[in-house]
């Protein structure tokens, strides 16, 4: 599968994005505590933007906001959207299943809601992406055509 | 509040233990990569191993390896050549191997590996080539 030209800025905004999200639904759920609703919806942004990138909530606001403004530089990189639209749909299916757990049992749904900010900051700080390492896992096993 | 410091605590004792489990990984496959053979060369060279789908390769690795100059890279697609992957732990992109002259590995690096490191270890290995030739 032939690589093409992903605009990076646009990966750092979603990152940040959802790091900034998850952490407002953290601490602000202390306080007040309907603040836990911004994570099922993060999960429903993340997802819908894996299958329909013209609908990712974060990367439009790059696109159409940002970038045109010139508050936030294009990044390109020669590379595959397919490996970090697989991170982002794992995100999203992170945050799902964590605002499954929020009511019942609000630990488990808080702690599975920041992984995901976690690892979202990790790849945003240091560029390390564990989502595109299981997808070469993946790949490497033949479960995924990632190559 | 209990529920946030709860989940705290949780998240921490994770990424703590993935911390250690990949340390641990790393040191493991590193033990059994190290002496792994392929083709020898007249130099010192290094593996590349990397992948379509490896970001960090274009954005951090290959930036670092055009830093080193005049020094043989063999560029291995990990998912294509599965085999020599294997055969050198490859559990992450990228992976960087320094190759002494006749092909075995000296330094097996998981992971981005800064230009410094690899043009010490490829000083070491060339040093380690030149007792071999003189002994």
């Amino acid at each position: 599968m032939a690589t093409q030209v992903v605009d990076h800025s646009a990966l750092k905004v979603n990152q940040t994005g959802i790091v900034a999200t998850v952490l407002v639904a953290f601490v602000g759920s202390a306080f007040y505590r309907p603040a836990l609703l911004l994570i099922p919806l993060l999960a429903i942004v993340l997802l819908v933007g894996t299958f329909a990138p013209q609908l990712a909530l974060f990367k439009q606001f790059y696109f159409k906001f940002l970038k045109p403004r010139g508050i936030v530089k294009p990044r390109p990189v020669q590379d595959r959207p397919e490996t970090h639209n697989f991170a982002q749909g794992l995100g999203g299916v992170f945050l799902a299943v964590a605002s499954i757990f929020l009511l019942p049992l609000p630990v488990v749904g808080l702690a599975l809601a920041l992984l995901v900010a976690v690892l979202a900051f990790v790849n945003l700080a240091f560029g390390y992406c564990l989502g595109c390492q299981i997808y070469f896992q993946l790949g490497k096993r033949g479960l995924i055509k990632a190559s | 509040m209990n529920a946030q410091l709860w989940a705290l605590a949780v998240v921490g004792i994770v990424v703590l233990a993935a911390a250690c489990l990949e340390a641990f990984r790393s040191r493991r496959a590193r033990k059994r990569a190290l002496g792994a053979v392929a083709a020898p060369a007249a130099d010192p060279y290094i593996l590349y191993f990397t992948g379509d789908g490896c970001t960090v390769c274009r954005t951090h690795q290959e930036p670092a390896l055009a830093k080193l100059g005049a020094v043989r890279i063999d560029r291995v697609d990990a998912i294509a050549d599965r085999t020599l992957a294997d055969r050198f732990h490859v559990y992450t992109l990228p992976t960087t191997v320094v190759m002494s002259p006749e092909g075995r590995a000296l330094h097996v690096n998981y992971g981005y590996t800064t230009a410094p490191k690899l043009e010490r270890q490829l000083a070491e290995a060339r040093g380690s080539a030149m007792q071999a030739a003189t002994a």
